[in-house]
């Protein structure tokens, strides 16, 4: 092989291993930006297990019930009044 | 179901009377054990008149981040947001407002205590507001802003209340009603015809009071009055529903609203709040969809979205 031809090959390899790294660079910037901004993001939620039990903040209005309650005869089995 | 099979049991707590009712008899045991646990936690989580409670030492620092139990911040999550969907009507920072009323110990204490000389020699103002707590749930830290004192009375003993009615439904696998001081909450499969409620002004009355009576399959119901925990200060008669735009007793067109709703909670938030909007509460609770009855001073009753017709004699 002609020695232009070896050194055009070695300047072809060494210039794609450049963008190869370049690009490899570029991904893994990207990856940790990425990843930064979920830590970010996550971080304004509650970690699973420190949400308080049972309690449900996704009602944004107060909850009606499933049925409005009925007229009954006689005396009650509680008594709702103030304390 | 009828309602022979029921069982039942009575007990004090937080100052008032809690109430037990299980569709499976074997059941009232494991009930009562597991409301005393929780009643418990909540006692020591949000009591003002335990210097050892969290609220107590949160009211006591100053502004600075206070770290916070689960229970605790679960109760405070309850409050802000009854405040959010009030539009403040219900405000968990009226905490000092209460004090410069001299509700500053137990209520039995209080009473006995008689007419007291007025705190404040001037007008008391409005109460800091809700938006001056922050509540990190994550991290589970809450920071008051300077002046902000919390009482979470008007939202804690009802969110007691649907906590005790879910945990002894699914680990009892019974129906149940729960009742603290008239905050009732129900879970599991209910009696045939419903559980059996008497609406009236002061949950001490027998069940035979001047009322209503009502009956109720989910969620939850709650009355709040103006006529009952009032004491004297300064020779005039005060109550402990405070309007958060005034910081004073609220006053009201209402002598005593009762709600039904999705919960014991709700029920509360919405009881409450109509006291405070009087006139207004009608057109809101309509809007809401929320079956209400709403006492006058005279005796006389308006219900909105579906509560039963109330018969202006049997409502005295």
């Amino acid at each position: 092989m002609p020695q232009h031809h070896i050194r055009t090959a070695v300047q072809n390899r060494d210039a794609g291993l450049a963008k190869i790294t370049a690009l490899s660079w570029r991904a893994g910037a990207a990856g940790v930006a990425v990843a930064g901004l979920l830590t970010v993001a996550l971080a304004h939620h509650p970690v699973a297990g420190t949400v308080p039990a049972g309690y449900r903040d996704d009602h944004g209005s107060i909850l009606i019930p499933a049925q409005p309650p009925s007229q009954a005869p006689g005396s009650g089995q509680v008594t709702s009044g103030a304390s | 179901m009828t309602t022979s099979a029921i069982a039942r049991d009575a007990f004090e707590v937080f100052g008032t009377t809690a109430v037990l009712l299980v569709s499976r008899p074997g059941a009232i045991g494991q009930a009562r054990s597991i409301a005393d646990r929780l009643l418990a936690e909540v006692d020591l989580a949000c009591s003002r008149f335990r210097p050892d409670s969290e609220l107590s030492r949160l009211n006591a620092a100053g502004g600075e981040p206070t770290p916070v139990s689960a229970t605790f911040a679960d109760l405070l999550a309850v409050a802000l947001r009854a405040a959010r969907l009030t539009g403040g009507d219900v405000d968990p920072t009226c905490g000092r407002a209460l004090t410069d009323l001299g509700y500053d110990r137990d209520f039995a204490d209080l009473l006995a205590a008689g007419d007291a000389p007025p705190r404040l020699t001037g007008p008391v103002g409005p109460v800091p507001g809700w938006t001056r707590v922050r509540l990190d749930r994550g991290g589970r830290r809450v920071r008051l802003e300077h002046g902000a004192q919390l009482d979470l009375g008007a939202t804690a003993k009802a969110r007691a209340a649907d906590k005790c009615a879910e945990q002894i439904a699914d680990r009892a696998d019974c129906g149940v009603l729960v009742s603290l001081g008239g905050d009732v909450a129900v879970a599991g499969q209910p009696p045939e015809d419903g559980w059996r409620i008497r609406v009236t002004d002061d949950h001490a009355a027998p069940e035979w009071a001047a009322g209503q009576t009502v009956t109720i399959s989910s969620g939850g119901l709650a009355t709040s009055s103006t006529s009952v925990r009032t004491w004297r200060l300064g020779g005039r008669t005060v109550h402990h529903i405070i309007d958060p735009s005034t910081g004073e007793p609220a006053r009201s067109c209402w002598r005593t609203v009762s709600v039904a709703a999705g919960t014991c909670t709700d029920a509360n938030t919405a009881s409450t709040a109509a006291i405070v909007r009087g006139a207004a509460a009608l057109d809101w609770l309509h809007a809401a969809g929320l079956p209400a009855r709403l006492v006058r001073h005279d005796g006389t009753a308006e219900t909105t979205a579906g509560w039963p017709y109330d018969d202006p004699g049997d409502a005295a």
